[in-house]
């Protein structure tokens, strides 16, 4: 699951490559002297890092159940 | 204090960096020139700067061939703006001339028609004495293709970094194994790659994102994009072949000799193969390509790029040490 995940965090990388962008994305790149790239990139970093937290918590969820389990 | 000072410290190196990295204005530089053509004989300059303060009497003329042509008139429609009129004598010796506003240098603005042997030079060259504080201000570069994108740098390099950090404590943790068969190193050896493939996608996604945006497609067949590739592929695979093996020590020592030759090819693919002279790459610093030095990292980028390299490490080094933990404590639970 966690594997098929990063694998599909790859592929999302190599796939635009053959299709050509649409031109509305590329005019949100090029904005404000290309700044919008900036944004892009810190959002995709902040994204990411939001999404393996996401990922961290529902295993510390998944554990904490257990616990509660062999206690009872 | 003996245990968390280095979190605090990667939220302070990230937070100064990331606002510094977001905030600097970009130095002042002419973006636009046109015509791209000059001739003998009257002709009127478009140019528009960026960041630029254009203002009336401001210094302008044309370079060729370190002789210079003065303007007639210099109309300035606003800070970025100016319209400036300029007569070309004939017997210009160089095929390229440039374009020099308030000691913004614009090279190569024009391709020169009717060449000579040279003219008699104008008095309107760069001043020696004019007192030059643009140097003085703190800014990042400003070069063409990068513009504004040149702040991505602090965030797109600093994800490879971390990953390579991550990487090289894992292989270290492998090599422990080997002598010790520790299944505890084992299980570091594992985390440290889990969140090393975290950084490495968020790598290429960033980096297909700043080359859509220059080189103009998210994806191109550089050396060092292809080498990442294969990079997270070997990666991938040393989780899978992990998944492959229920004895746990006999796992613990196979992943470990896998790992070694994982982070020699790792090496090999970032490092080695793009520097390779016969290949060409865009990123700086490979193929034929310059970099590292003060053209391509600016001292001005240094003093950013490298508080934020540090600090994405530590914080890569982190959500290692969290992964760690919540897997001992998992198998604490299972047994």
């Amino acid at each position: 699951m966690r594997t098929a995940f990063t694998l599909a965090l790859l592929l999302l990388n190599i796939l635009p490559a053959a299709a050509q962008a649409p031109t509305w994305l590329e005019d949100q790149l090029y904005g404000g002297g290309k700044l919008n790239a900036v944004i892009a990139v810190v959002s995709i970093i902040l994204l990411g890092i939001g999404i393996w937290l996401w990922a961290q918590d529902r295993r510390l969820k998944r554990m904490e159940k257990a616990i509660e389990k062999k206690t009872m | 204090m003996k245990h968390w000072w280095w979190k605090l410290l990667a939220i302070a190196l990230l937070l100064v960096a990331s606002i510094a990295a977001l905030r600097v204005p970009l130095s002042p530089s002419l973006v636009h020139v046109s015509p791209g053509r000059i001739a003998p004989g009257e002709v009127t300059i478009e140019v528009t700067g960026y960041n630029t303060r254009f203002a009336e009497g401001m210094g302008a003329f044309l370079e060729n061939d370190g002789q210079f042509v003065c303007p007639v008139r210099v109309e300035v429609i606003d800070a970025t703006h100016a319209r400036i009129t300029a007569v070309v004598p004939a017997g210009l010796r160089g095929s390229m001339t440039d374009l020099v506003v308030q000691g913004l240098k614009y090279p190569g603005a024009f391709f020169t028609e009717g060449l000579g042997d040279g003219i008699e030079s104008g008095p309107c060259g760069p001043s020696p004495n004019k007192l030059d504080l643009s140097g003085l201000a703190f800014t990042f570069p400003n070069r063409s293709i990068l513009y504004e994108s040149i702040r991505n740098l602090h965030f797109h390099v600093p994800m490879w970094f971390t990953m390579i950090a991550l990487m090289g404590i894992s292989v270290w943790r492998s090599i422990q194994v080997l002598g010790n068969n520790s299944l505890d190193r084992d299980r570091q050896a594992r985390s440290a790659v889990h969140v090393g493939l975290l950084f490495c996608a968020l790598g290429l996604t960033t980096g297909a994102v700043w080359a859509r945006a220059t080189w103009g497609a998210f994806w191109t067949n550089d050396v060092k994009l292809n080498g990442a590739a294969v990079t997270a592929l070997i990666y991938l695979a040393y989780l899978v072949l992990r998944g492959s093996i229920p004895d746990a020590h006999k796992r613990a020592r196979l992943a470990a000799i896998y790992n070694i030759f994982a982070f020699v090819l790792l090496v090999m693919f970032l490092f080695v193969v793009p520097r390779l002279n016969a290949i060409d790459s865009l990123h700086p610093g490979n193929g034929g390509n310059s970099g590292f030095n003060d053209l391509d990292l600016d001292n001005r980028l240094r003093v950013i790029f490298y508080p934020a390299v540090a600090g994405w490490i530590l914080l890569g080094i982190w959500l290692y040490e969290l992964r760690h933990r919540s897997l001992r404590i998992n198998e604490h639970l299972d047994r």
